[in-house]
């Protein structure tokens, strides 16, 4: 009994234990980096440019049937377009401004310096970026599902002139909208790990929407063999082998399988953010 | 409490922090003084883990910053006034820290209304002043209600109210048992505000202590004379260990002998004195006298002024 007096009377005068209760969990990071995503105006604006981007175009593709119909040499290729891919017709645009989330997510908070107070408040770091790709994930679903929608909607009475409207009990209408939502997944995925690797604005969009959009195009004009084999494999010819609801449409020609363009596509959002993982861990903030 | 043990911070060739080691004990103010350059920001932001060491560590609370599971209970920092997104509004900058600890929104509020922001809680970061950013990186250093704070360089944009407030926070903070750990290039700052020093130069620890501790050993007390027979009193008392500094004719300063023993020479030889007073130097003197090698950005006029001075030794 007396030991134990003792014993209580050696501990000294402790701290009171903080009033503020707190502890780090994952579901705090993640609610954490909602909460930064929602109170930008920034994040609004390029889901809202996003959603009107895709109708836009998806509508002006469908009212081009008129003089593709009109047409003689184009009319017999009519019969060959599944209306999906009208619907989903604004993805490559739509690409732009998911790009721009993606990377901003990350670039915003090097160039104004947040940063330091994230991973001051996080210092293991990696779980910033897990939380920051599940927030990603989640509302570059919900737009782009938001806008094949709304492009559905308003391309209806267009398509419906020509009978294309693509039948919702056709599998082949889920794989071109299911593609292009897992595409534009992948792409903002893909910005936001580039983003972290570049830790800059400028230098990430640049990357994204070279590598994204630009070079099947500039790549197309050489006609080696190797090249072409490489062009095969970027994002958007990539993404063609399951965007395509048939294969006269492809725009890679001889490439991919649909799976394999899956898989491709995912190795272009897992790579750049594996590679981030590990700098973000290693380098200085 | 922190403890550092050898830690070396090199970018390149560059030296930024260079081997040192020091405790920061809880219930007290230290003050981290050095020029601009010194490496006092890299040493902080080593012990929050934002930077890595190239060698040595750096402990908080018995742990590496990053092994504690509520990093924001054990320290708040405030690195940077604006380590903030520019479009985001304070209070939502706040709960974003918070969210990630589940810390309540109550809280924020409270740290909101304890660092005064309560009128511009909704308004965009971009817009605040430097004095505005400086309270909202105290309120987010005051989320987790931490054992620890770290301050690099607090009062910089403050407003006279503002320096105040942050004197008497840091205060009541460290008679709470708290470790107060907060930079400046401002002796001025320091010598109201700290109970111990850690001197900084070129990446080097020049002087811990405690604040007059630190003051004594570099100047030592002076003592100020006056008198008609100045020189000859110089040929008197110089020996060993004491140095003689005269302004102008007629007044002496010495370093290295008591006022008595200056007072028993004077008597001993009949020299008249106008004025003996025994004068313990300010921070200021004494963080020049200790920087003095270890200035990285100098600018030329100092040394023009200094040389003005007519030294006799």
């Amino acid at each position: 009994m007396s030991t134990l007096v003792a014993a209580r009377e050696v501990v000294p005068v402790r701290i009171a234990r903080p009033a503020v209760d707190a502890r780090r969990t994952f579901p705090g990071v993640m609610r954490g980096e909602w909460i930064k995503l929602l109170s930008l105006r920034s994040t609004w604006w390029v889901l809202g440019a996003t959603v009107a981007v895709m109708t836009l175009v998806s509508f002006a593709v469908a009212m081009s049937l008129d003089s593709m119909a009109a047409d003689p040499l184009l009319a017999p290729g009519l019969a060959q377009i599944h209306g999906a891919e009208i619907v989903s017709g604004g993805y490559q645009i739509g690409v732009v401004t998911i790009a721009v989330l993606g990377a901003l997510l990350i670039t915003g908070e090097y160039s104004t310096g947040m940063i330091r107070s994230t991973l001051a408040a996080v210092p293991t770091r990696v779980p910033v970026l897990v939380a920051k790709a599940i927030a990603l994930v989640a509302l570059t679903a919900g737009v782009t599902a938001v806008s094949v929608a709304l492009s559905y909607v308003v391309t209806m009475p267009k398509l419906s002139e020509y009978g294309l409207v693509p039948a919702l009990d056709d599998a082949r209408t889920w794989q071109v909208f299911g593609g292009t939502v897992y595409f534009l997944v992948a792409a903002a995925l893909f910005a936001l790990g580039v983003g972290t690797i570049l830790r800059s604005t400028a230098g990430t969009v640049t990357v994204a929407l070279t590598v994204l959009l630009l070079l099947p195009g500039v790549l197309g004009f050489i006609s080696l063999d190797w090249v072409e084999s490489i062009v095969s494999y970027l994002p958007l010819p990539a993404a063609s082998a399951f965007l395509a609801a048939n294969d006269t449409t492809s725009l890679g020609g001889d490439g991919l399988t649909a799976s394999a363009g899956l898989l491709v596509i995912a190795a272009y959002a897992a790579v750049p953010l594996a590679t981030a993982a590990v700098l973000l861990r290693r380098r200085d903030a | 409490m922190i403890e550092a043990h050898e830690l070396t911070k090199r970018y390149g060739d560059k030296t930024a922090v260079d081997d040192i080691s020091f405790a920061i004990a809880p219930g007290t103010v230290t003050g981290f003084l050095g020029p601009n350059g010194a490496g006092k920001s890299t040493t902080m932001r080593m012990i929050v883990g934002l930077d890595h060491p190239t060698a040595g560590t750096v402990t908080v609370n018995g742990k590496p910053y990053a092994k504690h599971r509520s990093p924001l209970s054990e320290v708040g920092a405030l690195l940077d006034a604006k380590a903030v997104h520019s479009g985001r509004n304070a209070r939502s900058h706040l709960r974003t820290m918070a969210a990630t600890h589940g810390i309540s929104t109550k809280r924020v509020d409270e740290v909101i209304e304890m660092t005064g922001l309560a009128g511009v809680a909704r308004k965009r970061v971009g817009g605040f002043s430097l004095g505005m950013g400086q309270r909202l990186g105290i309120a987010s250093a005051m989320l987790g209600d931490p054992r620890t704070l770290i301050l690099d360089e607090p009062v910089n944009g403050l407003d006279p109210e503002g320096v105040q407030w942050v004197r008497q926070l840091v205060r009541l903070l460290a008679s709470e048992g708290r470790t107060v750990f907060l930079s400046s290039h401002l002796m001025s700052e320091m010598a109201v505000t700290a109970d111990h020093l850690l001197v900084i130069g070129r990446g080097r620890i020049i002087a811990a202590g405690p604040v007059q501790q630190v003051i004594d050993s570099v100047t030592g007390a002076a003592v100020r004379v006056r008198s008609p027979r100045a020189t000859e009193l110089v040929d008197l008392v110089r020996t060993d260990g004491v140095t003689v500094t005269s302004e102008e004719a007629g007044t002496l300063e010495l370093r290295g002998i008591t006022a008595e023993s200056i007072g028993e020479v004077a008597a001993a030889h009949g020299i008249v004195l106008h004025e003996l007073s025994p004068r313990s130097a300010s921070l200021e003197e004494a963080y020049m006298s200790l920087t003095q090698d270890a200035v990285e950005y100098r600018s030329d006029a100092i040394t023009t002024t200094a040389s003005q001075k007519g030294e006799i030794r």
